[in-house]
């Protein structure tokens, strides 16, 4: 019994009582959601700016493709995990539909995803955002 | 070693990820499914699924997706229509992931989840996967 307990403890920690009121870890949670989600943005808005104002023109205009097969792949990958974390966010009910559409939509305008990791840095830092994302 | 010397080992590994990412999201689905009828009592429930979810399910959907390009990019199918239809149904599968991790969440804190409408495209989704991807068409 106790061999069991301490192998399956990396999944259930049965160590550890669980809170009975589990608000404080709710509001941690939700805190690191969106810490995360915001930092997502800014990769997002880097790598698409980095693709958009230096690979591209650097290939049309320079002859020099490489900047665009190594910027390329890596803006995918912070686009899809910019958008699996929006996703995320939307279940966990800590973003509307509406929200949800909107920070998808700012994946797509270079410069629009600093604005919304800023707005979610304010939201996080308990300020109230210009936006009301609630 | 060459691309075609890792070719098998990156298959291997994609399709290890891509095991493990179904399992993951059909056992997701089903357990949310199950918090949501426990009403109260699911929250300790979701908690285990939380951690499996974190430790196993979003890591193997990271690897399908890097072992996937790996894969496209060596076999020279990005732009072959099978790939890009079975792309199509990962972008949706991992979609309905996302979804379904932050209920997950919400789940683990007491609070009541929506049922997700969505995840009856997971089975349709997975079998027309495993076609595309054997068969090619």
């Amino acid at each position: 019994m106790g061999r069991n307990r301490r192998k399956d403890g990396w999944l259930h920690r049965p160590d550890q009582t669980e809170p009975a009121v589990p608000a404080l870890e709710d509001v941690h949670g939700e805190t690191k959601l969106l810490q995360g989600l915001g930092l997502a943005a800014a990769a997002e808005a880097t790598t698409l700016l980095l693709l958009v104002g230096v690979a591209v023109p650097l290939k049309h205009l320079g002859d020099w493709p490489a900047a665009v097969q190594v910027l390329g792949p890596i803006h995918g990958l912070a686009f899809v995990a910019y958008l699996w974390l929006v996703l995320q966010s939307l279940g966990a009910g800590l973003l509307s539909r509406g929200e949800a559409a909107r920070l998808a939509l700012s994946a797509f305008v270079p410069v629009a995803g600093y604005l919304a990791a800023r707005s979610l840095g304010r939201r996080t830092a308990g300020q109230p955002s210009r936006r009301q994302w609630r | 070693m060459t691309v075609a010397d890792a070719y098998p080992w990156l298959k291997a590994a994609h399709v290890a990820c891509a095991l493990l990412f179904a399992s993951g999201i059909v056992a997701g689905g089903l357990l949310l499914a199950a918090g949501r009828a426990m009403a109260d009592q699911g929250a300790p429930f979701a908690t285990v699924l939380k951690r499996w979810d974190r430790v196993v399910t979003t890591p193997a959907m990271l690897g399908v997706w890097a072992f996937g390009i790996g894969l496209a990019s060596a076999g020279g199918w990005l732009t072959s229509g099978w790939l890009q239809a079975k792309l199509v149904l990962v972008v949706l599968l991992s979609a309905i992931h996302g979804l379904q991790s932050g209920q997950i969440r919400r789940l683990a804190v007491g609070m009541d989840v929506k049922p997700l409408r969505a995840a009856a495209l997971v089975v349709p989704s997975v079998i027309a996967i495993a076609v595309l991807a054997v068969i090619k068409p």
